[in-house]
């Protein structure tokens, strides 16, 4: 196995046309798993490395006489958290089953190869504004060799890479990767580990070694830091106001605050799975408070 | 408003209800926004009474002796507050008559406007009583319209006409020469404004006496056609110099000091131009206005004859003005603001129910070309170029339609602009491509300078305009009727029993895709070989009924050879013609889904397929489900592209073959106006999913949501379904709906020039967008007094959302609106 190892990997989603990830017009490439549970996530099928099920009862046209399920499954009965339990990620057979797309299976697996043409078409894009491909995720050093792999096939075909990154990930991984990157974005979430352990369910000892690590290493690459403002975790001037200051002075160093929204929720109840209780709205003028600590 | 929502300029206008600040033009426009038109008859009238006089003479001698009696007794007009004088009809929105067109049911179509749902108009009872006592019956079994149903095949016939009194459009092969006496067209202005209209007489006056006196052709071709021009000039110049002594006369009773000398100094101008050369800007852009406006009097030209180049041929009198210290910017912007709210106010009466559908909104192009490259390959833009953006941005009316067209070395200044006045959210500018347009233009027997130097005309299209010579209005081809008629073997679901199409098996025996697909070609074909025996009858019966001194004049080729622009052949000039195909989008993703789901996954037989469509899938949201999942055009999903490439091919191989018999270039084009959605109205559920009669795609654009890829995945598809080898193309329109949070700050401005640079790069055609968010389309159709003023961008043009009929508004909103992520 040790000949494909990176080769290919669990994808579950090549977005074109994003704006607001790294310069000019990109294509991301959402790798899935993550070692992180922040209670906010907005990409829940993001976190499991395997391919899931989805389920949305409102799509589904059983009552209008479909039955293209029955194949597979008892549709009356069926549920996605219960799938995903029993299946573990063996769940080939729902894809493309459902005509009404209430049945979903988020994650195939694809070859570093085959993401990286499906980048490359959208390459008269990239050219004039140095738009080009971004790895996300879940984490996308999780699967690690598979990244590395795409990154080096990327800029084979000379194309601008960046990734989002949650930080939480080996360092090695980390550091090949940040050879092969021309711009990063570094997502902190807390600078308190305690608290960062009881949002995300991880310490950010790791994430912050290794944001030093690039600061270090790669001094010329450009670090986009990020925080999600998130009502009651780290809504405060003191919680951002502490990574204003653990970023100020440094070089090649930007740091934008994103608001907070709840577009992830309705994915919560596809995988049958409950939103953490967190208040409905950000505060716009706190956030506009916040916004003063931005570099 | 909602947390982080992002509203164009336009929208938030709306929103706080703001006019055009203190604006001349803004006030004129204020005095007629949102009022119905009417019709005025003058311009039928005169040209009635006049033909009833010129009986057996020759027809571009009649033309020129009817615009020499309009412009002797119609009424003329110098408005209120107007810097620029004249207009074709009475005062607020107004349409003309052009009876020799299709004036055999304009007693029946009077009668109707009002009512209608598609561009409605107003008309005094005086007035259509005497349209159907006086114009009307002179008329009768004269006009080019019955004179082409007469002359097509039975066979034709069928896919062309119902069987009614008025011989009204099927929406199946449908010819468009009976309702617009001439194509899209270009004048070159920049002849009149050079030696004016007394240059042009004495030209035409040397030519005359050059005759030989003792040829045949020469007495009874070329003599007629030199004396028309001369008639034409005197008329125009005429027509001028009515409207100076108007404003003299008003100046003289004018008390408010600033206004008289206005008055005054558009008297002098009005005597002056367009009978002698313009020395400044003001008098090229009055001189320029009465020469497109008694273009609208001579003919009925397809959107209107458009402007041309207007940075490029006005430039040099607003340099040298500026340069003297006569004008500055907002004075110039004044002038053309001037001009805009001039046009406005005209409105393209078409009194056919297919011309008023096809044109919702009262739609008219009179587009403005700008940027672009001079003829020795240079970039073009100038100061002015910029005056034009800004006009846009500042007064965002919908007429004239402005076209930016954009090439390799467009400077970023000139991109920026453009990206921010498509930011306003009210459509302008299209964009054209001179990396695609030129090369096929010289493919086609340009030369190099004429190519560089063509001029966008009307909607999508592009005009050389000394070496255009093809005048006859083409056919759009309703290409799902054809695959409908796949489906139920030569029938459609609308005309019950009656076998139109080929009978091509019944869909129960259809044992592979490979047959279908064949079956369906075989349609097509058929369609174009109908559509073809249109255009050749229409070739033909053009010149008998038509004439255009005035257009004649401003064309080289027609003063060498002393020739209308209608003969069916002039030396030296290129005929580009084209032919439309209506629901692409449509047809390919209907053709994909039967491909997938039936004869490749084999989840459901075509027999179910065909039951569930005859059921407008009511009952069979499975089927439905099944079929819309499938791959379609729009999605840079090459399975979808492959097959919309060989549609595109098989008709280019086919105009590429008898096109040439008809000695001139129809070229395949996907620009649908508004026709999509009467086409719709007559084709039943279709495979892809699409209900009954519900609109088809638009031009090369997706099927209505069905592109989930985003806005660069529409552009791929479009370039993967292109055949680059083939030069038998003409213009792609394609339609972009863009939230504005994508385009929000400099950094979307950014962004979006990168995306214009890369649809360049791409070599597609034309692209246009609406900036706007679904929730205002929503709100404008549930409530449109508030919404009067708000622009979207429709096919080639952009109109009053409020004024679409519901059908085409919920085309709008379903098109799908593109969120960056």
């Amino acid at each position: 196995m040790s000949g494909t190892v990176g080769k290919s990997g669990i994808v579950f989603n090549i977005q074109p046309y994003s704006l607001h990830d790294g310069p000019g017009i990109r294509t991301i490439v959402f790798l899935k798993g993550c070692p992180l549970r922040c209670i906010w996530c907005s990409n829940p099928e993001s976190q499991n490395t395997y391919p899931e099920i989805g389920f949305d009862r409102e799509k589904c046209i059983a009552g209008k006489g479909c039955d293209f399920c029955k194949g597979v499954c008892d549709i009356g009965s069926f549920s996605a958290a219960g799938a995903n339990a029993e299946l573990k990620g063996s769940c080939g057979g729902f894809r493309e089953v459902c005509p009404a797309g209430a049945i979903q299976v988020y994650g195939r697996e694809m070859t570093a190869e085959e993401i990286v043409s499906r980048a490359e078409e959208e390459s008269a894009f990239y050219s004039h504004g140095k738009g080009g491909i971004t790895l996300s995720g879940g984490e996308p050093f999780m699967q690690g060799d598979f990244a590395l792999e795409i990154l080096r096939e990327a800029k084979r075909r000379r194309l601008n890479t960046a990734a989002e990154t949650c930080g939480c990930c080996d360092t090695e991984i980390l550091r090949q990767a940040a050879g092969l990157l021309d711009y990063i974005m570094f997502d902190i979430k807390l600078l308190d580990d305690e608290r960062h352990i009881r949002y995300t369910g991880g310490s950010n000892r790791q994430i912050l070694e290794n944001l030093e690590m690039l600061f270090s290493e790669f001094p010329g690459l450009h670090k986009h830091i990020r925080t999600p403002v998130i009502p009651t975790v780290n809504d405060s001037g003191d919680d951002i106001g502490a990574i204003n200051r653990f970023l100020s002075g440094r070089e090649n160093c930007s740091y934008e605050l994103l608001p907070y929204h709840r577009f992830g929720t309705g994915k919560y109840k596809l995988l049958g799975r409950e939103y953490a209780d967190i208040p409905e709205r950000l505060d716009d003028e706190l956030f506009r408070k916040l916004k003063a600590f931005e570099i | 408003m909602p947390q982080n929502k992002e509203y164009s300029p336009q929208e938030i206008r709306i929103q706080q209800g703001g006019g055009y600040g203190n604006k001349r033009a803004g006030r004129i426009l204020e005095s007629f926004q949102g009022s119905r038109p009417v019709i005025d008859i003058e311009r039928g009238k005169y040209f009635t009474e006049s033909f009833k006089q010129t009986e057996g003479q020759p027809l571009v001698l009649r033309w020129a002796k009817a615009l020499y009696s309009y412009a002797e007794n119609a009424s003329v007009y110098v408005d209120d507050g107007q810097l620029i004088a004249g207009r074709a009809g009475r005062e607020g929105r107004y349409g003309i008559l052009y009876p020799e067109l299709d004036g055999d049911f304009l007693d029946e179509a009077i009668k109707r406007l009002p009512e209608r749902e598609s561009s409605p108009f107003d008309i005094t009872p005086e007035d259509a009583d005497y349209i159907i006592n006086e114009i009307s019956p002179y008329w009768k079994g004269k006009t080019f319209h019955e004179a082409l149903a007469a002359a097509i095949p039975e066979e034709t016939r069928k896919y062309t006409y119902n069987n009614d009194s008025e011989l009204s459009s099927r929406f199946i092969v449908n010819e468009t020469a009976s309702f617009r006496s001439s194509i899209q067209w270009v004048h070159d202005y920049e002849k009149p404004l050079h030696i004016g209209f007394n240059g042009i007489k004495k030209e035409a006056e040397e030519r005359l006496a050059a005759l030989d006196e003792f040829s045949p052709v020469d007495n009874t071709e070329k003599r007629p056609f030199l004396e028309s021009v001369i008639i034409t000039a005197d008329a125009i110049i005429l027509w001028a110099n009515r409207h100076a002594q108007l404003a003299q006369e008003k100046a003289e009773s004018e008390t408010n000091e600033q206004r008289k000398a206005e008055l005054l100094e558009i008297a002098r101008i009005c005597r002056k131009v367009p009978a002698e050369p313009a020395e400044s800007f003001y008098e090229a852009v009055q001189s320029q206005w009465f020469i497109q406006l008694f273009s609208r009097i001579e003919q009925k030209t397809g959107t209107i004859i458009s402007n041309g180049r207007m940075d490029q041929y006005l430039y040099p009198y607003y340099k040298a003005d500026k340069e003297k210290g006569l004008i500055d910017e907002d004075g110039a912007e004044e002038l053309l603001e001037c001009v805009w709210v001039s046009m406005a106010q005209y409105i393209d009466l078409y009194l056919s129910k297919a011309g008023g559908a096809f044109n919702e909104g009262y739609a008219h192009w009179e587009a403005v070309t700008i940027g672009g490259q001079t003829p020795d390959g240079r970039d073009a833009v100038n100061e002015l170029t910029y005056i034009f953006l800004r006009s846009k941005r500042e007064f965002p009316l919908n007429y004239p339609d402005l076209a930016a067209r954009i090439h390799t070395r467009s400077p970023e200044r000139y991109l920026y602009e453009v990206a921010e006045t498509i930011k306003d959210g009210s459509g302008f500018p299209k964009l054209i491509n001179d990396d695609e347009v030129v090369p096929l233009l010289l493919a086609k027997g340009a030369q190099f300078e004429e190519a560089y130097d063509y001029s966008v005309s009307g909607c999508a299209e592009c005009r050389m305009p000394n070496r255009d010579t093809y005048t006859s209005p083409c056919a759009y081809i309703n290409f799902a009727a054809a695959l409908e008629m796949t489906v139920y073997n030569g029938k459609m679901l609308k005309y019950g029993d009656e076998v139109i199409g080929l009978q091509t098996g019944e869909a129960e025996d259809f044992e592979s895709f490979d047959q279908f697909l064949d079956a369906y070609l075989r349609q097509q074909k058929n369609f174009m070989k109908h559509a073809f025996i249109q255009q050749h009858e229409i070739i033909r019966l053009r010149t008998q009924h038509f004439a255009s001194p005035l257009g004649s004049s401003l064309h080289k080729l027609c003063m060498e050879q002393q020739k209308d622009i209608h003969s069916p052949k002039i030396e030296g000039g290129i005929d580009l013609g084209y032919f439309e195909f209506i629901g692409y989008g449509t047809v390919i993703d209907s053709l994909a889904a039967i491909k997938k789901v039936v004869f490749e996954d084999k989840r459901i037989t075509l027999a179910q397929l065909k039951e569930a469509m005859e059921h407008n899938f009511e009952g069979y949201e499975p089927i439905r489900a099944l079929v819309q999942n499938a791959p379609s055009y729009g999605n840079n999903d090459s399975y979808a592209d492959e097959i919309g490439k060989l549609l595109d091919r098989e008709l280019l191989a086919y105009t590429k073959k008898y096109s040439q018999e008809l000695g001139v270039h129809l070229d395949l084009r996907y620009v649908p106006f508004t026709s999509n959605v009467p086409f719709g109205k007559v084709v039943s559920a279709t495979p892809n999913g699409r209900l009954a009669y519900v609109p088809l795609s638009d031009g090369s654009s997706a099927s209505q949501g069905a592109d989930k890829n985003g806005p660069t995945a529409i552009l791929l598809s479009n370039f993967a379904t292109k055949n680059y080898d083939y030069r038998n193309r003409a213009a792609r329109l394609l339609n972009i709906k863009l939230s504005p949070q994508c385009v929000k700050g400099g950094e979307g401005t950014a962004k979006l020039v990168d995306f214009i640079r890369a649809w360049h790069d791409l070599k597609l055609w034309h692209i246009q967008f609406n900036i706007i968010n679904r929730e205002t389309l929503i709100k404008a159709q549930q409530n449109p007094d508030a919404y009067r003023s708000l622009l979207v961008r429709v096919a080639g043009y952009s109109a009053y959302f409020c004024e679409l009929s519901k059908d085409l508004q919920d085309d709008i909103i379903s098109r799908t609106e593109h969120d960056a992520v």
